[in-house]
């Protein structure tokens, strides 16, 4: 770590690290706080396929967290920026509360595909549309590959079924947006002026958060709450850089070792 | 395929094997259009000394309707000269005392009758085409999910097929996204399956090398058929790209 230069930036994960559902974690925002005061930018990191920046914003405000809307860096703004940086129009399927965050985006005579969490739109008819798309040479864009997601009645499928099918019918791979793909943690960086050395990811999943944010070249720190469970710090190699009891004890490392004085 | 090769391969062959949407027919609207010259090209593979047998991964409609429908065409076949994946898996189901969750076509349905499908313990998909829902996908995924040892049958693995209004997906596409889901690996019964080729070959009572495979699939058609050590010849009809 000698070699390492002073830190920049911090990018912290919502769900799980600052908040679980609507509970803050204890501590979480005088933490938050106090890492404004030190010298960093500070960006707030989510994977998301429904949730649109604004529904985010108001649960993390109505917890007392002080937070702006263009601090919030998701899977969808990532998807948002590709689509802008190679101009194309996409076919969105994508569930109708997250749409506010494609508004503006031309979507007519659509060729490109891009594939969030989507029941209603994931019908035979619409996977051919998109098919048909995609072997025209429309770039296949997913928001993420997770495999299910715990709903009341059980397990569901995620968007990852859905492109790994059409994958395997067009014979082509998908440029996933979301966490861990490195390209998202420094789209996220980007705005921010800084390299990834300067930068450090804190989270409670290992291999999304802390093994995403270090395979870019950051530091990652792991804390245990939210869907951590003992032992995950052992399942990413390398291993974390530090793994902490919380979010609270995360900022404290921060502002006593890698921030230095002006 | 080298000349001399082919030259070889004529003078030993015994038995022909079409595939049959995209070889014999295109697929649509109204059941279909025969593709130009096939229907006099069968009567002549028929009026030879060859052995000739149609096999499809078809399983939109029973064996029975399928072979109606194409006869309507003006093929001249009958239902024992067609293999399909539908009647190969009900009776691997029996075989080992499986109660399947079905993912079909409705049209289809009916072939799985004799099977007891109560208390599911495996799930079979095919060609569901409009039932392919994220409601009827998510339902095949929670049984498959709630088994111990997940079991997933296949009926066929393309990727897609030609309707006359374009290119469709077929059954492949969701059996990746239950394997990927579920994490399990299908088995797929009919082509590419070598254990389906072979059930044709010994219909015929010949040997792999002396058949010849005809399709316009070139993994499940004529790569499955080369895999088995059968010749493979590829069409430029239907799917072909």
């Amino acid at each position: 770590m000698a070699t390492r230069r002073a830190l920049k930036a911090v990018l912290i994960d919502l769900s799980g690290t600052l908040h679980i559902e609507d509970t803050a974690v204890p501590g979480a925002q005088e933490a938050l706080a106090r890492l404004r005061s030190a010298p960093v930018a500070v960006k707030f990191v989510t994977n998301t396929t429904k949730e649109c920046k604004r529904n985010l914003l108001e649960r993390l405000r109505k917890l007392n967290f002080d937070i702006q809307e263009q601090e919030i860096f998701t899977s969808l703004t990532a998807a948002r920026n590709l689509l802008e940086q190679r101009k194309v129009r996409p076919l969105l399927l994508v569930e109708d509360s997250a749409l506010e965050d494609f508004s503006g985006i031309d979507t007519s005579d659509p060729n490109a595909v891009v594939i969030g969490l989507a029941p209603d739109h994931f019908n035979y008819e619409m996977l051919n549309k998109a098919f048909g798309l995609i072997l025209d040479g429309a770039p296949l864009i997913a928001i993420h590959k997770a495999r299910y997601y715990k709903r009341k009645d059980g397990l569901a499928l995620g968007p990852g079924p859905f492109v790994t099918g059409l994958e395997y019918a067009t014979d082509t791979q998908a440029t996933v947006v979301g966490k861990p793909e490195k390209t998202f943690f420094l789209e996220a960086l980007r705005d921010l002026g800084c390299s990834p050395e300067e930068a450090v990811m804190i989270g409670d999943d290992a291999r999304d958060d802390v093994g995403g944010g270090q395979s870019a070249g950051m530091r990652g720190i792991l804390v245990q709450t939210g869907k951590y469970r003992a032992g995950d710090e052992g399942k990413i190699n390398p291993a974390p850089y530090l793994t902490c009891q919380s979010f609270p004890q995360a900022v404290d490392h921060i502002l006593q070792t890698l921030v230095q004085p002006e | 395929m080298a000349d001399h090769k082919w030259t070889g391969c004529v003078k030993s062959l015994k038995g022909v094997i079409l595939d049959m949407c995209g070889v014999l027919y295109d697929s649509g609207e109204g059941g279909g259009v025969p593709i130009s010259g096939s229907i006099e090209a069968v009567k002549r593979l028929k009026e030879s000394d060859l052995q000739l047998r149609f096999c499809t991964n078809e399983t939109q409609a029973t064996r029975e309707k399928f072979v109606a429908k194409l006869q309507r065409m003006g093929f001249e076949l009958s239902v024992s000269e067609v293999f399909s994946p539908a009647p190969a898996a009900v009776s691997i189901l029996k075989q080992r005392g499986l109660r399947p969750h079905l993912l079909v076509h409705d049209d289809v349905v009916s072939e799985f009758d004799s099977v007891d499908k109560t208390s599911p313990n495996c799930v079979v998909i095919g060609d569901a085409a409009d039932k392919f829902s994220y409601k009827n996908l998510n339902d095949a995924f929670q049984v498959l999910i709630g088994l111990e040892k997940p079991v997933l049958f296949s009926l066929g693995r393309g990727r897609y097929y030609k309707e006359t209004d374009g290119l469709k997906l077929d059954v492949g596409v969701y059996m990746k996204a239950l394997e990927y889901a579920s994490d399990v690996e299908a088995e797929v019964v009919g082509k590419p399956s070598a254990m389906f080729f072979q059930s044709v070959l010994d219909d015929m009572g010949i040997q792999p090398h002396e058949a010849l495979m005809i399709g316009d699939d070139l993994v499940n058609d004529v790569g499955g058929a080369q895999q088995c050590g059968m010749k493979g010849l590829q069409v430029r009809t239907g799917k072909y790209r």
